[in-house]
């Protein structure tokens, strides 16, 4: 039967790139498949890209692929990524230009886009397409001069005209984090775009080790106590076979280990309807997966499904909605809880001073219910008088980039002027900027990927 | 008194200002006990003013699964929301420490 063997390489932006090394020079692969994007990555992008158009990827593509892409060619490993973000044709320049620094000519670039309809808003509008919010059914002109970007959720049909093109690297805007893996299975297994149980199948398996150590016991509650080694954690290895059916392991010599416990807590991560996780290729359908240790550290995924592609696809459209301030501070024994609470009505009384405004303001208790709130766990009461330290952090959602700075900058008397005994004030954080996430949808045939190839040749050629 | 984390372990996550925690139970027996005591209302019940919407809960048969989709429940979503565990990471704990009555 035939079958694809694939890489976990990243699994966020920002993930360490030391698991991708390890795989490529000890793991049986044949392509590395990265997604270095969640919801808020594309508002960021943008925002870079706004303020030098030669930005709007996820960086850590360039360090990655330094660390890799040698042994990669070598090895004839395929390398895929949806790093492009916000500016997919940058991001595959920079890497023909790594590429010439390493001497790897010959190596063919693909970049596909095609998701960006930030410049069609208008004119999709115009078209009839509503575009109103899937949550909340807001029609978009309550947030339209606030959007910053707007991005579909594009599928792997890019992916798999690069690779039938004998594209070495693919990298690719918004397309789903499936995508990246489905797109090989499709090129090597001879999918076609309606097999509809095989798709759903191969987007199911994706969903599982798209994460990268989250399949293989990183924050595994089931037992992180029995993963061995977790600094050095493997990430997913996954042979896939052509009736949708696939094994899921690791790296080998590496730490944490591959269960049915840390598959299936992985295969639960951020999914809504099981019987309906919904994507660009397909709807794939969980609800009946079966996991079965075959080995040690061997899960073999059966009995997923899938159904058709849903006729629209899911928009990301990012828009501005003001900025967050924040201050933190530390009260120690005695009346560390009194001191606590004054020293917050300490703040919002220099707040008033300067006529601070916010939308929504919250308190929270480090050390005691920071992770859930006043709303399950009441905040420190007056007679806890032997706390030995209390932290509090405030945090505000203010209009302006001037009032967030507000927040910290009326907490720092808190050091010499409060009540006795405040530390831990620290240092001045960024400004930081706050986007809402608008869902939407848009009937698929609005949206045609593109896919063009660049060969690596030696620079001075390039130049003339 | 027994709690959901007796029987079961879990992980959560986030789309939008919707948090997803899915709850896996330790064998067979914990799974049927799952099945009729934790569910989407007491749930719903468990969390309070901090699930500002509705609990739906699913279920995989197989891996002995069950998925609770909570809407509303991250003070606007992950990249607006002023908590500090703004993506919802360890909501399922808090659904792991839920009391389960002994019959």
């Amino acid at each position: 039967m035939k079958s694809v063997k694939l890489g976990t390489g990243l699994a966020f932006w920002g993930d360490s790139i030391r698991p991708a090394i390890e795989m490529i020079e000890r793991a049986d692969i044949q392509y590395m498949c990265c997604d270095h994007l969640a919801e808020l990555t594309m508002s960021i992008l943008n925002k870079q890209k706004s303020k030098n158009p030669n930005l709007g990827y996820t960086t850590d593509i360039i360090p990655f692929l330094r660390g890799v892409v040698v042994k990669a060619r070598e090895r004839g490993i395929k390398i895929i990524s949806n790093a492009g973000g916000a500016n997919p044709e940058a991001c595959a320049r920079e890497v023909v230009k790594l590429c010439q620094e390493l001497g790897l000519y010959g190596t063919k670039v693909a970049c596909v886009t095609g998701d960006d309809i930030m410049d069609r808003i208008d004119d999709i509008l115009a078209q009839g397409v509503g575009l109103e919010n899937t949550d909340t059914g807001q029609p978009l002109a309550e947030i339209r001069d606030k959007v910053t970007q707007a991005n579909v959720y594009t599928g792997c049909e890019g992916i798999v005209e690069a690779l039938e093109q004998g594209a070495d690297i693919v990298i690719c805007g918004r397309v789903t984090d499936a995508a990246v893996y489905l797109g090989p299975m499709r090129h090597e297994l001879g999918w076609g775009a309606e097999d509809w149980d095989l798709l759903g199948a191969g987007t199911g398996i994706a969903h599982c080790v798209e994460c990268g150590g989250q399949a293989t016991g990183g924050l595994y509650s089931g037992g992180w106590q029995d993963m061995r080694n977790l600094p050095s954690l493997g990430y997913p290895v996954t042979t896939v076979f052509e009736n949708g059916e696939a094994i899921l392991s690791k790296t080998p010599q590496t730490g944490g280990g591959v269960t049915v416990g840390t598959v299936s807590e992985q295969l639960v991560y951020e999914v809504m309807d099981p019987a309906n996780y919904l994507t660009a290729d397909s709807i794939a359908d969980v609800s009946q997966i079966k996991l079965e240790q075959i080995a040690p550290d061997q899960v073999k995924i059966s009995n997923i499904t899938g159904k058709p592609a849903p006729a629209t696809l899911k928009v990301n459209m990012g828009y501005r909605a003001g900025f967050v301030g924040e201050a933190q501070f530390t009260y120690t024994w005695p009346d560390a809880v009194k001191k606590a609470k004054a020293g917050l009505e300490f703040l919002a009384e220099r707040l008033k001073q300067v006529n601070f405004k916010s939308s929504e303001e919250r308190v929270e208790y480090i050390g005691r219910n920071s992770m859930w709130g006043p709303e399950l766990i009441p905040n420190p009461g007056d007679d806890e008088t032997d706390l030995l330290e209390i932290v509090v952090r405030f945090a505000a959602r203010c209009p302006t980039a001037e009032d967030s700075k507000k927040v910290f900058t009326e907490s720092v008397p808190l050091y010499n002027n409060g009540p006795a005994g405040a530390s831990g004030i620290g240092t001045r954080p960024p400004v930081k900027e706050l986007y809402g996430i608008w869902p939407c949808l848009i009937p698929r045939e609005f949206i045609t990927q593109k896919m063009v190839i660049t060969e690596v040749k030696q620079a001075e050629e390039v130049a003339a | 008194m027994t709690r959901v984390w007796d029987l079961a372990h879990g992980r959560s996550g986030d789309k939008g200002d919707v948090c997803n925690m899915g709850v896996i139970a330790r064998s067979p027996e914990a799974w049927e006990t799952l099945k009729e005591k934790v569910t989407a209302e007491r749930v719903k019940a468990h969390f309070g003013d901090m699930i500002k919407g509705s609990v739906t809960r699913y279920e995989l048969p197989n891996i002995r699964a069950l998925n609770f989709v909570c809407r509303g429940a991250l003070n606007g979503g992950g990249t607006l929301s002023l908590r500090s565990d703004h993506l919802g990471k360890v909501m399922y704990t808090w659904l792991l420490r839920m009391e389960i009555d002994d019959e």
